[in-house]
């Protein structure tokens, strides 16, 4: 207070003058975003921040850097989820201004868009789905489904009355017809042989061929698929026309072919790209050169140690030989089962008036024991079916002889081991018990050569055949002298191959024109009792005549 | 080799495209542009821009009650004909059929 060292000291500072300076700011803009955390997204998002920690080092800072990217990226991924959610109705207004500016980037995305893969993947599911709903009726008749009505339908009531009439009139076994399996590959080429594979059993390989025509046309395989009747799942094109096919047990994808040059190949149907004939018999020195007539694949004999049994594909040509092909590496190798040599009653007929150059009897056909694969049935030209052992390669085991015709097709009886039928060009069908020489039932119903007789593998007491004109199937329990059910081909279609349907009473029927027909057996009666002992007792009551 | 595919491409659309029923296909790009179609333009972009907004409304169903899952494929049937549409990350494929003519 009274101090001299303070004084009091008055300032004043020069306030400037006031300016006013007006800036402008482009317009911040401010957008709402919305986001609905599905629980999808999270997963996702979860996922892809898996996978970023794993190539980082897992340090504490880096790791929170990592949540905060994350975080980053969640936020993208559910704004772009939540703009093209809830802006569906400006997509199209986005479309039509992009479609105009940017017809390049349309081209090149239709290009990168077809070559992909999924895109091939879309368009085969798409087929079968369209293929499926037209085909949606008779395919639920193949499975047994029963046929729902649709009932958006625009098929008018009108005709609902004739198909009830109708329904009374057709209680007698019948055979309806579903559809066919034809494709303008296929048409008008003549079908030589079919074959289901034993794996995927809606898989169906058919040969066509035709060996004694001049055009040039070469001979095809194709396998469908019971989920596109329209289209083949696979094409092959081979050089000689195809005979014979035969699915292999053991590797499912291999298919075995027989050819009328006398070549045996391998085909790998797997895939659709890689090389699928995988083996060939064109550089063994020991092949066929005359038609393979059947091919068929067997069970090796196990070894002693009883290790797995591989298989061999056997094939019957007309050179008489019977041969075992083995696989290994990248060739196929034969051995000799057994020659077919002429009979001696023929022999003596025939040496003064013919000129024959191989003492050998063409075989046509071969069919193992469905037990015991070291025995099996050869039907020759002669008309002889041979039991042979692939032990025994120098004699046969037995001679069933009554055919005076070329044997066209022996087939075990899958039910009863002991029985077999075998069918003939001389008109006839004969029925055989394994010990007895002589036929126990012959039966014969048109006057035309039989092309093939199958068994049924459903009922013990059914079978079918074909001659040609007409497709018959006989059902021993019911008569023993007519067959139950007689179908017509078409004018001018020539029948050629049979092949049943494993677990439902479906056929198939395959003809010159191309087309694999499936039938149903309508109205077929089952019997009661085993499979077996119906037979036996059709064939006791038969013998005993 | 990418020849034969392109033109085992080309074949199967196709036969999907003269296939009895079949009234239209269209493939739809990821901009839901459709870049090739049976049907006249406009007709495609409407359909092209409706179902992709219902696809994607039905993979997120899916996905929602099990995120390991996914949509495959999606068909709509109406009174007068069916949709079927094939889902996939780039495109869109959809076919629309009669199926009881």
């Amino acid at each position: 207070m009274g101090n001299d060292k303070y004084v009091v000291r008055p300032m004043q500072t020069f306030s400037g003058a006031p300016k006013n300076k007006q800036i402008q700011t482009d317009n911040i803009g401010v957008v709402e975003e919305g986001t609905t955390a599905t629980i999808w997204d999270i997963f996702d998002s979860f996922c892809v921040q898996n996978e970023t920690p794993e190539s980082e080092k897992a340090d504490y800072l880096e790791t929170t850097v990592n949540t905060s990217k994350g975080q980053e990226k969640i936020g993208e991924k559910s704004s772009s989820s939540s703009t093209t959610v809830s802006t569906g109705c400006t997509i199209s207004s986005m479309s039509e201004m992009e479609m105009s500016g940017n017809s390049l980037n349309v081209e090149s995305d239709s290009q990168l868009i077809m070559s992909s893969e999924s895109f091939q993947h879309s368009l085969l599911v798409m087929e079968r789905s369209i293929v499926a709903n037209t085909f949606q009726p008779k395919l639920a008749a193949y499975r047994q489904l029963p046929i729902p009505e649709d009932p958006d339908s625009t098929v008018k009531p009108g005709i609902k009355v004739q198909s009830e009439e109708g329904e009374e009139s057709s209680l007698s076994p019948t055979l309806e017809r579903l559809w066919a399996f034809t494709c303008e590959l296929s048409r008008g080429r003549n079908i030589t042989s079919m074959a289901w594979n034993k794996e995927n059993l809606d898989l169906l390989a058919v040969g066509y061929g035709d060996w004694d025509s001049r055009t040039e046309k070469p001979s095809l395989i194709c396998c469908w698929s019971l989920k596109n009747p329209m289209w083949p799942e696979r094409v092959f094109y081979c050089q000689s026309c195809v005979t014979s096919l035969d699915f292999s047990s053991n590797n499912p994808n291999q298919l075995g072919v027989g050819m009328y040059d006398g070549t045996v190949a391998i085909y790998n149907v797997q895939s659709r790209n890689n090389v699928t004939c995988i083996a060939n018999s064109r550089e063994c020195s020991n092949k066929h050169l005359h038609p393979v007539w059947q091919v068929n694949w067997t069970k090796k004999e196990t070894t002693l140690s009883g290790m797995d049994r591989g298989e061999a594909l056997v094939a019957v040509a007309a050179d008489g030989r019977i041969t075992k092909w083995l696989f290994s590496g990248n060739s196929l190798d034969c051995i000799d089962l057994m020659k077919l040599k002429k009979s001696q009653h023929f022999k003596k007929n025939t040496v003064e008036t013919d000129v024959i150059i191989s003492p050998m009897t063409p075989g046509l056909c071969v069919d193992f024991h469905p037990t015991d694969s070291s025995i099996y049935l050869t039907g020759t030209c002669e008309g002889l079916i041979q039991k042979c052992s692939i032990f025994n390669s120098q004699n046969f085991l037995d001679t069933y002889k009554k055919h005076f015709c070329p044997v066209n097709h022996v087939e075990w009886s899958p039910f009863s081991s002991d029985v077999f039928l075998s069918c003939s060009s001389d008109w006839t069908i004969q029925l055989w018990k394994q010990d007895l020489f002589t036929p126990v039932l012959s039966v014969t119903s048109s006057q035309r050569a039989v092309l093939a007789v199958r068994w049924s593998p459903n009922s013990s007491t059914v079978f079918a055949a074909i001659n040609g004109r007409q497709v018959e199937i006989w059902d021993l329990t019911l008569s023993i002298r007519h067959p139950t059910i007689v179908h017509h081909a078409a004018a001018g279609v020539r029948l050629t191959s049979l092949l049943f349907v494993k677990g439902n009473d479906c056929v198939l029927v395959g003809d010159s024109e191309g087309q694999v027909t499936v039938y149903q057996l309508k109205n077929l009666s089952v019997g009661e009792g085993k499979q077996v002992d119906r037979l036996n007792d059709i064939i006791h009551s038969a013998v005993s005549w | 080799m990418a020849g034969t595919e392109h033109a085992e491409v080309e074949e199967t659309l196709k036969r999907i495209e003269v296939h009895k029923g079949v009234i239209g296909t269209i493939v739809v790009n990821a901009e839901g542009i459709p870049i090739r179609t049976t049907l006249d333009f406009s007709t495609a972009v409407q359909y092209a821009g409706l179902l992709r907004t219902l696809t994607i409304m039905a993979r997120s169903t899916v996905r929602d009650i099990d995120p390991q899952n996914d949509l495959t494929c999606l068909r709509i049937r109406s009174k007068k004909h069916e949709i079927l549409v094939a889902p996939e990350n780039d495109f869109l494929l959809i076919v629309i059929q009669n199926p009881c003519e």
